[in-house]
Protein backbone atom coordinates (compact mmCIF):
# COMPACT_ATOMS: atom_id res chain seq x y z
CA UNK A 1 0.00 0.00 0.00
CA UNK A 2 1.18 3.50 -0.83
CA UNK A 3 2.52 5.81 1.88
CA UNK A 4 1.91 9.55 2.20
CA UNK A 5 -1.24 9.40 0.13
CA UNK A 6 -2.63 12.48 -1.58
CA UNK A 7 -5.85 13.96 -0.25
CA UNK A 8 -7.99 12.74 -3.12
CA UNK A 9 -7.23 9.15 -2.13
CA UNK A 10 -9.34 9.54 1.00
CA UNK A 11 -12.49 7.49 0.56
CA UNK A 12 -15.69 9.48 0.49
CA UNK A 13 -19.20 8.54 -0.64
CA UNK A 14 -20.13 9.70 -4.13
CA UNK A 15 -22.71 12.11 -2.74
CA UNK A 16 -20.15 14.06 -0.70
CA UNK A 17 -19.21 17.39 -2.19
CA UNK A 18 -15.48 17.96 -1.85
CA UNK A 19 -14.23 21.44 -2.63
CA UNK A 20 -10.69 22.84 -2.54
CA UNK A 21 -10.27 25.56 0.07
CA UNK A 22 -9.52 28.18 -2.61
CA UNK A 23 -12.93 27.67 -4.17
CA UNK A 24 -14.66 27.87 -0.80
CA UNK A 25 -12.87 31.14 -0.10
CA UNK A 26 -13.89 32.48 -3.48
CA UNK A 27 -17.52 31.58 -2.77
CA UNK A 28 -17.38 33.39 0.55
CA UNK A 29 -15.70 36.48 -0.87
CA UNK A 30 -18.32 36.73 -3.61
CA UNK A 31 -20.95 36.89 -0.87
CA UNK A 32 -19.03 39.63 0.96
CA UNK A 33 -18.03 37.27 3.74
CA UNK A 34 -14.57 36.82 5.25
CA UNK A 35 -12.50 34.32 3.29
CA UNK A 36 -12.09 31.96 6.23
CA UNK A 37 -14.64 29.83 8.07
CA UNK A 38 -18.16 30.91 8.99
CA UNK A 39 -17.86 33.70 11.52
CA UNK A 40 -19.87 34.04 14.74
CA UNK A 41 -22.03 36.84 13.31
CA UNK A 42 -23.26 34.63 10.47
CA UNK A 43 -26.65 32.99 10.70
CA UNK A 44 -25.21 29.54 10.02
CA UNK A 45 -22.31 29.87 12.40
CA UNK A 46 -23.16 27.00 14.74
CA UNK A 47 -24.10 24.57 11.97
CA UNK A 48 -21.08 25.45 9.85
CA UNK A 49 -18.71 25.31 12.82
CA UNK A 50 -19.96 21.89 13.92
CA UNK A 51 -19.78 20.67 10.33
CA UNK A 52 -16.19 21.84 9.93
CA UNK A 53 -15.26 20.10 13.16
CA UNK A 54 -17.02 16.90 12.13
CA UNK A 55 -15.14 16.81 8.82
CA UNK A 56 -11.98 17.57 10.79
CA UNK A 57 -12.61 14.62 13.10
CA UNK A 58 -12.91 12.32 10.09
CA UNK A 59 -9.65 13.59 8.64
CA UNK A 60 -7.98 13.39 12.08
CA UNK A 61 -9.05 9.75 12.34
CA UNK A 62 -7.65 9.08 8.88
CA UNK A 63 -4.47 11.02 9.66
CA UNK A 64 -3.73 9.05 12.83
CA UNK A 65 -4.38 5.83 10.93
CA UNK A 66 -2.05 6.88 8.14
CA UNK A 67 0.65 7.88 10.64
CA UNK A 68 0.38 4.40 12.13
CA UNK A 69 0.71 2.85 8.68
CA UNK A 70 3.31 5.23 7.24
CA UNK A 71 5.89 4.68 10.00
CA UNK A 72 6.06 0.95 10.73
CA UNK A 73 9.52 1.32 12.32
CA UNK A 74 8.39 3.83 14.93
CA UNK A 75 8.36 2.62 18.57
CA UNK A 76 5.58 0.22 19.46
CA UNK A 77 4.23 2.63 22.12
CA UNK A 78 3.99 5.34 19.45
CA UNK A 79 1.96 3.00 17.26
CA UNK A 80 -0.29 2.14 20.18
CA UNK A 81 -0.92 5.84 20.84
CA UNK A 82 -1.79 6.43 17.18
CA UNK A 83 -4.15 3.45 17.20
CA UNK A 84 -5.81 4.82 20.31
CA UNK A 85 -6.18 8.16 18.59
CA UNK A 86 -7.89 6.56 15.60
CA UNK A 87 -10.42 5.08 18.01
CA UNK A 88 -10.89 8.42 19.80
CA UNK A 89 -11.40 10.34 16.55
CA UNK A 90 -13.92 7.79 15.28
CA UNK A 91 -15.99 8.35 18.42
CA UNK A 92 -15.65 12.10 17.98
CA UNK A 93 -16.88 11.81 14.38
CA UNK A 94 -19.99 10.01 15.60
CA UNK A 95 -20.58 12.56 18.35
CA UNK A 96 -20.35 15.47 15.93
CA UNK A 97 -22.62 13.75 13.41
CA UNK A 98 -25.22 13.49 16.15
CA UNK A 99 -24.65 17.12 17.15
CA UNK A 100 -25.21 18.17 13.52
CA UNK A 101 -28.52 16.35 13.60
CA UNK A 102 -29.29 18.08 16.89
CA UNK A 103 -28.79 21.60 15.51
CA UNK A 104 -30.76 20.90 12.33
CA UNK A 105 -27.90 20.10 10.00
CA UNK A 106 -26.40 16.93 8.53
CA UNK A 107 -23.05 15.68 7.30
CA UNK A 108 -22.76 16.99 3.75
CA UNK A 109 -24.75 20.21 4.20
CA UNK A 110 -21.50 22.13 3.75
CA UNK A 111 -18.54 21.19 1.55
CA UNK A 112 -15.48 19.42 2.93
CA UNK A 113 -12.12 20.99 2.18
CA UNK A 114 -8.75 19.33 1.88
CA UNK A 115 -6.83 21.74 4.07
CA UNK A 116 -6.38 19.54 7.15
CA UNK A 117 -4.97 16.71 5.10
CA UNK A 118 -2.23 19.00 3.84
CA UNK A 119 -0.89 18.86 7.41
CA UNK A 120 -0.14 15.15 7.06
CA UNK A 121 2.12 15.51 4.07
CA UNK A 122 5.48 15.06 5.73
CA UNK A 123 7.64 11.98 5.91
CA UNK A 124 8.75 12.14 9.54
CA UNK A 125 6.64 10.94 12.49
CA UNK A 126 8.06 13.70 14.73
CA UNK A 127 6.85 16.37 12.29
CA UNK A 128 3.56 14.56 11.83
CA UNK A 129 2.73 14.63 15.56
CA UNK A 130 4.06 18.17 15.95
CA UNK A 131 1.76 19.38 13.17
CA UNK A 132 -1.31 17.28 13.80
CA UNK A 133 -1.27 16.63 17.54
CA UNK A 134 0.20 19.93 18.68
CA UNK A 135 -0.89 22.28 15.87
CA UNK A 136 -4.29 21.02 14.83
CA UNK A 137 -5.40 19.42 18.09
CA UNK A 138 -4.27 22.59 19.87
CA UNK A 139 -6.57 24.56 17.58
CA UNK A 140 -9.32 22.06 18.40
CA UNK A 141 -8.87 22.85 22.10
CA UNK A 142 -9.48 26.53 21.30
CA UNK A 143 -12.54 25.91 19.18
CA UNK A 144 -14.08 23.37 21.57
CA UNK A 145 -13.59 25.50 24.65
CA UNK A 146 -15.34 28.35 22.85
CA UNK A 147 -18.22 26.09 21.85
CA UNK A 148 -18.61 24.92 25.44
CA UNK A 149 -18.88 28.51 26.66
CA UNK A 150 -21.38 29.29 23.91
CA UNK A 151 -23.48 26.26 24.89
CA UNK A 152 -23.39 27.36 28.52
CA UNK A 153 -24.74 30.75 27.49
CA UNK A 154 -27.43 29.02 25.43
CA UNK A 155 -28.30 26.87 28.44
CA UNK A 156 -27.76 23.82 26.24
CA UNK A 157 -26.34 20.87 28.21
CA UNK A 158 -26.33 18.58 25.14
CA UNK A 159 -23.72 20.58 23.21
CA UNK A 160 -21.87 21.58 26.38
CA UNK A 161 -21.36 18.04 27.66
CA UNK A 162 -20.77 16.42 24.29
CA UNK A 163 -18.04 18.89 23.38
CA UNK A 164 -16.52 18.77 26.85
CA UNK A 165 -16.24 15.00 26.50
CA UNK A 166 -14.38 15.42 23.21
CA UNK A 167 -12.17 18.21 24.56
CA UNK A 168 -10.91 15.88 27.30
CA UNK A 169 -9.62 13.53 24.58
CA UNK A 170 -8.07 16.35 22.56
CA UNK A 171 -6.04 17.43 25.55
CA UNK A 172 -4.56 13.93 25.76
CA UNK A 173 -3.81 14.04 22.03
CA UNK A 174 -1.84 17.25 22.40
CA UNK A 175 0.10 15.78 25.31
CA UNK A 176 0.76 12.69 23.24
CA UNK A 177 2.08 14.89 20.44
CA UNK A 178 4.37 16.79 22.78
CA UNK A 179 5.70 13.57 24.28
CA UNK A 180 6.46 11.96 20.92
CA UNK A 181 7.87 15.12 19.36
CA UNK A 182 10.42 15.16 22.19
CA UNK A 183 11.09 11.43 22.31
CA UNK A 184 11.49 10.92 18.58
CA UNK A 185 13.92 13.84 18.31
CA UNK A 186 16.02 13.06 21.40
CA UNK A 187 19.67 13.84 20.68
CA UNK A 188 18.80 15.29 17.28
CA UNK A 189 18.27 19.06 17.61
CA UNK A 190 18.01 19.51 13.84
CA UNK A 191 15.11 17.10 13.65
CA UNK A 192 13.41 18.83 16.58
CA UNK A 193 13.82 22.16 14.81
CA UNK A 194 12.28 20.71 11.67
CA UNK A 195 9.30 19.38 13.65
CA UNK A 196 8.79 22.76 15.32
CA UNK A 197 9.01 24.53 11.99
CA UNK A 198 6.35 22.21 10.59
CA UNK A 199 4.08 23.02 13.52
CA UNK A 200 4.78 26.74 13.07
CA UNK A 201 3.59 26.51 9.47
CA UNK A 202 0.37 24.91 10.61
CA UNK A 203 -0.16 27.43 13.41
CA UNK A 204 0.31 30.18 10.84
CA UNK A 205 -2.03 28.51 8.37
CA UNK A 206 -4.78 28.52 11.00
CA UNK A 207 -3.99 31.91 12.40
CA UNK A 208 -6.96 33.34 10.47
CA UNK A 209 -5.10 36.46 9.46
CA UNK A 210 -4.14 37.23 13.04
CA UNK A 211 -7.84 37.29 13.93
CA UNK A 212 -7.56 35.15 17.06
CA UNK A 213 -7.70 36.76 20.48
CA UNK A 214 -7.58 35.92 24.15
CA UNK A 215 -10.94 35.20 25.78
CA UNK A 216 -10.76 38.50 27.65
CA UNK A 217 -9.96 40.43 24.48
CA UNK A 218 -12.82 38.99 22.40
CA UNK A 219 -15.61 41.36 21.44
CA UNK A 220 -19.11 40.05 22.03
CA UNK A 221 -21.85 39.87 19.43
CA UNK A 222 -25.44 38.69 19.50
CA UNK A 223 -26.29 35.42 17.78
CA UNK A 224 -29.66 33.70 17.48
CA UNK A 225 -29.50 29.94 18.00
CA UNK A 226 -32.82 28.10 17.83
CA UNK A 227 -35.22 30.19 19.87
CA UNK A 228 -32.53 31.88 21.94
CA UNK A 229 -30.38 34.94 21.40
CA UNK A 230 -27.03 34.83 23.15
CA UNK A 231 -23.90 36.96 23.26
CA UNK A 232 -20.89 35.08 21.92
CA UNK A 233 -17.26 35.82 21.07
CA UNK A 234 -16.83 37.57 17.73
CA UNK A 235 -13.42 35.96 17.19
CA UNK A 236 -11.78 32.59 17.66
CA UNK A 237 -10.25 32.69 21.11
CA UNK A 238 -7.23 30.91 22.51
CA UNK A 239 -8.21 28.44 25.26
CA UNK A 240 -5.44 29.24 27.72
CA UNK A 241 -6.58 26.87 30.44
CA UNK A 242 -7.15 23.91 28.11
CA UNK A 243 -3.83 24.56 26.37
CA UNK A 244 -2.00 24.72 29.71
CA UNK A 245 -3.63 21.42 30.67
CA UNK A 246 -2.45 20.02 27.36
CA UNK A 247 1.11 21.05 28.13
CA UNK A 248 1.61 24.20 26.07
CA UNK A 249 3.77 26.79 27.78
CA UNK A 250 2.67 30.35 28.62
CA UNK A 251 5.17 31.58 26.05
CA UNK A 252 3.65 29.45 23.30
CA UNK A 253 0.16 30.64 24.19
CA UNK A 254 1.26 34.29 24.20
CA UNK A 255 2.81 33.86 20.78
CA UNK A 256 -0.44 32.46 19.42
CA UNK A 257 -2.44 35.33 20.90
CA UNK A 258 -0.06 37.78 19.27
CA UNK A 259 -0.58 35.96 16.00
CA UNK A 260 3.03 35.04 15.66
CA UNK A 261 2.33 31.35 15.30
CA UNK A 262 5.86 30.33 16.11
CA UNK A 263 6.01 27.86 18.98
CA UNK A 264 8.91 27.35 21.32
CA UNK A 265 10.20 23.96 22.36
CA UNK A 266 9.56 22.71 25.81
CA UNK B 1 -26.17 6.86 10.51
CA UNK B 2 -29.68 5.41 10.65
CA UNK B 3 -32.56 7.84 10.50
CA UNK B 4 -34.25 8.04 13.85
CA UNK B 5 -37.63 8.29 12.16
CA UNK B 6 -40.53 10.14 13.71
CA UNK B 7 -38.76 12.34 16.19
CA UNK B 8 -41.77 13.00 18.34
CA UNK B 9 -41.71 9.30 19.22
CA UNK B 10 -38.00 9.17 19.95
CA UNK B 11 -36.63 9.60 23.45
CA UNK B 12 -33.72 11.91 24.08
CA UNK B 13 -32.79 15.38 22.83
CA UNK B 14 -34.75 16.65 19.85
CA UNK B 15 -33.32 18.95 17.15
CA UNK B 16 -33.23 22.58 18.26
CA UNK B 17 -33.53 23.98 14.74
CA UNK B 18 -34.90 23.09 11.34
CA UNK B 19 -32.83 21.85 8.41
CA UNK B 20 -32.46 24.60 5.81
CA UNK B 21 -34.21 23.55 2.62
CA UNK B 22 -32.79 24.64 -0.73
CA UNK B 23 -34.90 27.16 -2.63
CA UNK B 24 -37.14 25.48 -5.25
CA UNK B 25 -35.95 28.14 -7.73
CA UNK B 26 -32.39 26.91 -7.28
CA UNK B 27 -33.33 23.28 -7.94
CA UNK B 28 -35.17 24.45 -11.03
CA UNK B 29 -32.12 26.44 -12.15
CA UNK B 30 -29.87 23.40 -11.65
CA UNK B 31 -32.21 21.31 -13.80
CA UNK B 32 -32.25 23.98 -16.51
CA UNK B 33 -28.46 24.20 -16.55
CA UNK B 34 -27.98 20.44 -16.69
CA UNK B 35 -30.65 20.07 -19.38
CA UNK B 36 -28.97 22.76 -21.48
CA UNK B 37 -25.64 20.91 -21.24
CA UNK B 38 -27.22 17.54 -22.04
CA UNK B 39 -29.06 18.87 -25.08
CA UNK B 40 -26.06 20.77 -26.40
CA UNK B 41 -27.80 24.14 -25.91
CA UNK B 42 -24.65 26.05 -25.16
CA UNK B 43 -26.27 29.48 -25.37
CA UNK B 44 -28.88 28.53 -22.78
CA UNK B 45 -26.16 27.30 -20.42
CA UNK B 46 -24.09 30.44 -20.99
CA UNK B 47 -27.12 32.67 -20.42
CA UNK B 48 -27.19 31.59 -16.81
CA UNK B 49 -23.41 31.70 -16.31
CA UNK B 50 -21.44 34.64 -14.93
CA UNK B 51 -18.55 36.00 -16.98
CA UNK B 52 -15.91 34.39 -14.74
CA UNK B 53 -17.07 30.86 -15.63
CA UNK B 54 -18.17 31.31 -19.23
CA UNK B 55 -15.03 29.90 -20.82
CA UNK B 56 -15.18 26.71 -18.77
CA UNK B 57 -18.90 26.25 -19.35
CA UNK B 58 -18.38 26.84 -23.04
CA UNK B 59 -15.62 24.20 -23.21
CA UNK B 60 -17.71 21.68 -21.33
CA UNK B 61 -20.79 22.35 -23.46
CA UNK B 62 -18.73 21.89 -26.64
CA UNK B 63 -17.24 18.63 -25.42
CA UNK B 64 -20.64 17.25 -24.41
CA UNK B 65 -22.57 18.17 -27.55
CA UNK B 66 -21.66 15.11 -29.64
CA UNK B 67 -22.32 12.72 -26.80
CA UNK B 68 -26.05 13.45 -26.44
CA UNK B 69 -26.74 12.58 -22.82
CA UNK B 70 -30.36 12.01 -21.95
CA UNK B 71 -30.51 12.00 -18.17
CA UNK B 72 -28.93 13.80 -15.28
CA UNK B 73 -28.62 13.08 -11.59
CA UNK B 74 -27.71 15.44 -8.79
CA UNK B 75 -25.22 13.44 -6.72
CA UNK B 76 -24.86 15.97 -3.95
CA UNK B 77 -25.02 19.60 -3.04
CA UNK B 78 -23.31 21.52 -0.28
CA UNK B 79 -23.64 25.16 0.55
CA UNK B 80 -21.41 28.01 1.54
CA UNK B 81 -23.86 30.55 2.97
CA UNK B 82 -26.30 31.06 0.06
CA UNK B 83 -24.16 29.56 -2.70
CA UNK B 84 -24.39 25.84 -3.47
CA UNK B 85 -21.72 23.56 -4.87
CA UNK B 86 -23.56 20.96 -6.93
CA UNK B 87 -22.08 17.65 -8.04
CA UNK B 88 -23.98 16.06 -10.90
CA UNK B 89 -23.66 13.19 -13.31
CA UNK B 90 -24.89 13.03 -16.90
CA UNK B 91 -25.68 9.58 -18.27
CA UNK B 92 -27.28 7.78 -21.19
CA UNK B 93 -25.06 9.29 -23.86
CA UNK B 94 -22.77 7.72 -26.42
CA UNK B 95 -19.76 8.11 -24.19
CA UNK B 96 -18.96 7.40 -20.57
CA UNK B 97 -20.99 9.15 -17.85
CA UNK B 98 -19.87 12.73 -17.30
CA UNK B 99 -19.45 14.13 -13.79
CA UNK B 100 -19.22 17.84 -13.13
CA UNK B 101 -19.29 20.12 -10.14
CA UNK B 102 -20.44 23.71 -10.25
CA UNK B 103 -21.31 26.55 -7.95
CA UNK B 104 -24.62 28.33 -8.25
CA UNK B 105 -25.73 31.41 -6.37
CA UNK B 106 -28.53 33.97 -6.34
CA UNK B 107 -28.12 37.32 -8.03
CA UNK B 108 -30.84 39.84 -8.80
CA UNK B 109 -33.59 37.25 -8.35
CA UNK B 110 -31.86 34.73 -10.63
CA UNK B 111 -29.63 31.75 -9.91
CA UNK B 112 -26.37 31.97 -11.81
CA UNK B 113 -23.46 29.57 -12.32
CA UNK B 114 -20.17 30.98 -11.03
CA UNK B 115 -17.68 28.17 -11.23
CA UNK B 116 -17.55 24.77 -12.91
CA UNK B 117 -15.18 21.79 -12.88
CA UNK B 118 -15.06 18.67 -15.00
CA UNK B 119 -14.70 15.71 -12.62
CA UNK B 120 -15.06 12.95 -15.19
CA UNK B 121 -11.39 11.98 -15.25
CA UNK B 122 -10.33 12.81 -11.71
CA UNK B 123 -11.00 11.18 -8.36
CA UNK B 124 -12.61 14.33 -6.93
CA UNK B 125 -12.45 18.12 -6.96
CA UNK B 126 -9.55 17.73 -4.51
CA UNK B 127 -7.35 16.24 -7.25
CA UNK B 128 -4.53 18.65 -8.00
Amino acid sequence: MEKMIAVDRLARPEDHVLVPLDQIREARLEQNLTPFNAMPYEEDFLKARLHGICAGEFQAMEAAGRTLFDFPDAPWEFQLDMARQVWDESRHSEIYMKLLDYVGSFLGEFPESEVLWSCTQIDDPACRVAGINRGLEGLACDVFEQLIRMAQKMGDPVIERAVDYVLADEITHVRMGSKWMRKLTEGDPERLKKAQAFQDNIDNLFNFGGGRTSQEGAQQIKQRVGDKEVEIDATITIAREARLLAGFTDEEIERLIKGMGKSAAY
Amino acid sequence: MPDLGNRANVMGPQPIGPVKQPAPEMIEAIDRFLSALMCGKKDDALAMTLEQARDRVSQIADSLKPRGYDSSQILGKARVAEHYFVKAKLTGGKGAPFTLQFRIGPEGGQWTVRDVSDLSNVRSAWTK
